[in-house]
């Protein structure tokens, strides 16, 4: 009871923690201290490393003790065992020049630590970044040194950066849907030779000519090559059509710093994966993502409301009732694994081998819907969280009192009207909670995924110009399953890792949101219906 | 159906609304029915499809699985030399001498969830006595729904924190886990000890009602101390290096992702379900009950130890068994924790694999009716009928709890 002014009392004085609890009660209140410091430290975690990745490090220049030079970003301290100094370890990249991008450094040996403000970093398409100095730039011919060769850069890498988006769009919006075109029409089945019908040759005419468009982009971005050199004093060579920035990282003022922090974390959240998902960004996974919960709630929200509905206000309230729901409860602990093995047996390898076989016979043996895709995983999904509205909604309905359903139908309502007009508005937060709840698990399944439809790489998403323009038999990508990938098939962790908490963070941050969203929604609901109550 | 089905149905004469009215609500009841039973029998679906699937196993004369013998599946087989248990399934497309042996897989979840139990239950219902009995009421409106959000971590986020961070870490300082695990308890018992000799002022500041707050810069401080106590002991009890001490003296192999730490995230993520289970159990023992016994003078402790857990253990053990089905169920944890060696022995420091593991990396590639997809479906039937006869067990338990204490309730 909570009395005010009662609890102050001191307690009994008796036992050897005289006046005391004894030490469990203090374990107790550890045991809550350490699950929210575990949490707590998880959340700190996950948001400083996955933030600090996109902000610009400054670049450091050792000479080593052998008189050998070094330019790299410190990434980690290490003790050595039994006093044996420490060791650091460096991000030197330059794949293409020193073979590996990692270097361990005796922290003993540096002789002299700097930041000179002209060290660049170079973010490339292929071999990891380069980290060393810019010497000049060449462009169609024409050689700039010093600042000059800063400016020239900038105004070449913007140009080329659109010319870069501007076939981008074209591939994705006008070549891709021709060439689907032409495979569709040229099918295994249809035997003439291309260019027969007057369609085809049509098509392949539009498509030359797209093609031509498309190369004289990338060749509009040729042209202009930077001149590099390395720690060691090697001169490299870098065609600027294959670098996405360059930073002079050192020179930088804290104000251009959180300027460039930012642009990364854009660029992250809006560009695809490049270098097997261990670099660039995770546009796609965020949008499969989201498409498949979308997907999963417009398939779970009509069905377990049903179920619901049925449950509690249609169904015989027996004894046969009351195991169903027992049931239904249980299925909610049921592991997820088992849905996915469901869902493979039945959805992709039952359902839709017999939908290959009726409506597009011709493509097989290539699977169209014999295979793991969107549909399947939004389905397995639906099923793996309809337990979870099914129970939410049963609560909601339960909830409201009897009198309102009798006082509808004394006035005249029909059992349909009363449930449509009193019931079901009434009921509406608590179904919203559970959509939501359900939304929240099943953004954070991965497992059942694996096994129904995701994909480590899927280079188109599911959902674009062409007709039908959504492709349910497509694969999609995921965020759970793309840091499973990084994490465990990436031939180089280290490399990955920043990227893999930065995911991390976005995926705890959509879940946190959703959970705190339901939370809220039931909180409205409980204060709501106690007001209910009260009347 | 009326051929004229308007939605303003008071337009029309009364009677025939009323029979329009009549017939729309019996067709809708009939749908909704329908619908329900529908939904209900596909959720209930998954086990019959399960069964189905893996009964030609079972058949003497199916054509699916004519080199399997199904003793193969729980005893030991003749391997290299003495019979041990394997998992080599991949043998089996290769058409070579099968070791199928579900017994490591099984062993394996069941190491796994154990120790995850081990962690996770401790903090469960310590965090569930302390919130239900001695937690200010502001504070557990707030923790209760924390502690929620705990739950909703993803497992990959936590197989990763464990696999890819936790793991190399402690495989590198050992020692400094061990102090701090060591150190904690004590740490908290040394500051409430300190606590007492206080002036009155600082006890009411550092109440036991907001002891899960303040404890946790406390908390942090012993981790600290951990770092700078952990070579002492090292040097005291383990000649210098505990990894060498275990690997010699116990000999058990120290592997970066391993039991220990798997049962750690999966503990994090077991924890809060058990806690809020146990709560609602402590919570819902009738009050007259542990008021009486704290008017006849015992402490709060004496009345939870002697009183109110003898009521409420029914309660708090379905609470663990639904922790324990979501452990054993777990998927992502434990492949991204656990290493994924068939391996069976006791030792805490080494990998393991999971049915559920299994099933997640193996499925894809086992071809659909045959000998190997059935076998990784006869593994999501166990687990499946293990969760569900668990689950059911603990959801008997605590209905039965419940009714009594309405019948305690309304006896007094």
């Amino acid at each position: 009871m909570n009395i005010p002014g009662h609890t102050a009392v001191p307690p009994a004085r008796s036992g050897r923690w005289r006046g005391g609890e004894g030490p469990w009660a203090w374990w107790c209140a550890m045991a809550v201290a350490l699950s929210l410091l575990m949490l707590g430290a998880l959340l700190v975690l996950l948001m400083s490393r996955g933030l600090a990745n996109f902000w610009p490090a400054s670049v450091h220049q050792l000479t080593l003790a052998d008189g050998s030079q070094v330019i790299g970003v410190p990434v980690e301290t290490r003790q050595r065992p039994e006093d044996a100094g420490s060791e650091r370890r460096y991000f030197t990249a330059n794949r293409d020049a020193s073979g590996g991008i990692w270097r361990w450094v005796n922290v003993e040996d540096i002789r002299q630590d700097s930041a000179p403000e002209d060290l660049v970093h170079i973010k490339r398409m292929r071999w990891s970044d380069f980290l060393g100095r810019l010497v000049a730039v060449n462009i169609d011919g024409r050689r700039f040194d010093g600042e000059l060769a800063w400016q020239r850069l900038e105004e070449r890498l913007d140009e080329i950066r659109q010319q870069r988006q501007l076939r981008r769009e074209l591939e994705a919006t006008q070549i891709i849907p021709l060439i689907r075109r032409l495979e569709s029409s040229n099918g295994p089945e249809s035997n003439h030779d291309p260019g027969s019908n007057s369609d085809d040759v049509r098509i392949h005419q539009q498509l030359a000519e797209l093609q031509q468009q498309a190369r004289d982009l990338q060749s509009g971005m040729t042209g202009a090559v930077l001149i590099l050199e390395t720690a060691e004093g090697r001169r490299l060579e870098q065609p600027l059509e294959e670098v996405d920035t360059v930073l002079r990282p050192n020179a930088m003022s804290a104000w251009q710093k959180v300027g460039r922090w930012s642009s990364g974390v854009w660029q992250y959240l809006s560009e695809g994966p490049r270098a097997a998902n261990t670099a660039g960004g995770v546009w796609p996974a965020i949008f499969g993502t989201v498409l498949m919960v979308i997907l999963m709630s417009i398939l779970v929200t009509p069905f377990g409301v049903l179920a619901a509905v049925y449950l509690n206000e249609v169904a015989h309230q027996g004894r046969l009732t009351r195991l169903v729901r027992i049931g239904v409860r249980n299925l909610a602990g049921v592991p997820s694994i088992v849905y996915g093995v469901f869902g493979l047996g039945v959805f992709v390898y039952g359902i839709g081998g017999q939908l290959d076989e009726w409506f597009f016979a011709e493509t097989l043996p290539s699977p169209t819907f014999g295979t793991g895709g969107l549909l399947w995983a939004s389905l397995t999904l639906a099923l793996l969280t309809l337990p979870v509205v099914i129970v939410a909604t049963e609560e909601g309905l339960a909830r409201i009192p009897m009198h309102q359903r009798e006082g509808a139908l004394a006035l005249g309502a029909t059992h349909l009207e009363m449930l449509t007009r009193v019931v079901l508005p009434m009921a509406m937060p608590a179904m919203l909670t559970g959509v939501i709840l359900a939304v929240a698990r099943a953004a954070g399944e991965v497992a059942p995924l694996m096994l129904v439809g995701v994909a480590k790489l899927a280079p188109q998403v599911p959902l674009d110009g062409e007709f039908p323009w959504l492709h349910l038999e497509r694969k999609f990508m995921h965020l759970g399953y793309h840091i499973y990938d990084a994490a465990f098939h990436s031939s180089d962790v280290q490399a990955a890792l920043p990227l893999i908490y930065a995911t991390a963070l976005l995926l705890v941050l959509v879940i946190l949101v959703l959970n705190l969203t339901a939370i809220f929604l039931r909180h409205y609901l409980r204060t709501r219906h106690g007001a209910f109550a009260r009347q | 159906m009326p051929d004229t089905p308007t939605s303003d149905f008071s337009a029309q004469s009364p009677l025939h609304s009323h029979r329009y009215r009549q017939r729309r609500d019996r067709l809708a009841r009939a749908l909704i029915t329908a619908g329900g039973i529908g939904v209900l029998l596909a959720v209930l679906a998954i086990g019959v499809f399960l069964a189905v699937e893996v009964l030609p196993l079972f058949l003497p004369f199916s054509s699916t699985a004519p080199e399997l013998e199904l003793s193969a599946l729980w005893q030991a087989q003749p391997y290299a030399d003495g019979l041990e248990y394997r998992w080599l399934p991949y043998r089996l497309d290769e058409g070579e001498a099968a070791y199928v042996s579900l017994v490591p897989l099984a062993w394996g979840t069941l190491e796994a969830a154990a120790w995850a139990l081990v962690l996770a239950v401790p903090l469960a219902l310590g965090a569930a006595i302390h919130s239900s009995l001695y937690m200010s009421r502001p504070l557990r409106a707030r923790i209760k729904p924390t502690l929620e959000l705990m739950e909703a971590m993803p497992g990959v986020v936590l197989g990763f924190i464990a696999g890819l961070v936790l793991g190399p870490w402690v495989e590198q300082h050992l020692a400094i886990a061990l102090t701090t695990v060591l150190l904690l308890p004590l740490g908290v018992i040394v500051l409430a000890g300190v606590r007492r000799c206080l002036p009155s002022s600082w006890r009411l500041v550092l109440s036991l009602r907001w002891a899960s707050m303040w404890l946790i810069p406390w908390l942090i401080v012993l981790v600290w101390l951990a770092h700078w106590l952990a070579p002492l002991l090292e040097g005291w009890w383990f000649g210098g290096d505990l990894r060498l001490w275990v690997e010699t003296q116990l000999g058990w192999d120290v592997e970066a992702r391993n039991a220990l730490i798997l049962g750690l995230a999966m503990g994090f993520a077991v924890m809060p379900g058990i806690y809020a289970l146990a709560e609602e159990a402590l919570v819902d023992v009738p009050r007259d009950l542990s008021d009486g016994a704290q008017a006849m003078g015992a402490t709060r402790w004496q009345t939870l130890t002697r009183v109110v857990l003898p009521v409420a253990w029914p309660g708090i053990f379905s609470a663990v068994m639904i922790g324990a089905g979501r452990a054993v169920g777990e998927t992502m944890i434990v492949l991204m924790a656990s290493g994924n060696t068939a391996l069976m022995n006791g030792n805490p420091l080494d990998g393991l694999r999971s049915l559920a593991a299994s099933i997640a990396i193996e499925l894809p590639e086992a071809g659909p009716g045959g000998t190997h997809y059935r076998l990784l479906l006869l593994a999501a039937l166990a687990l499946f009928l293990f969760t569900f006869l668990v689950n059911t067990l603990a959801e008997l338990v605590r209905t039965r709890l419940r009714r009594r204490f309405r019948m305690l309730r309304s006896d007094s």
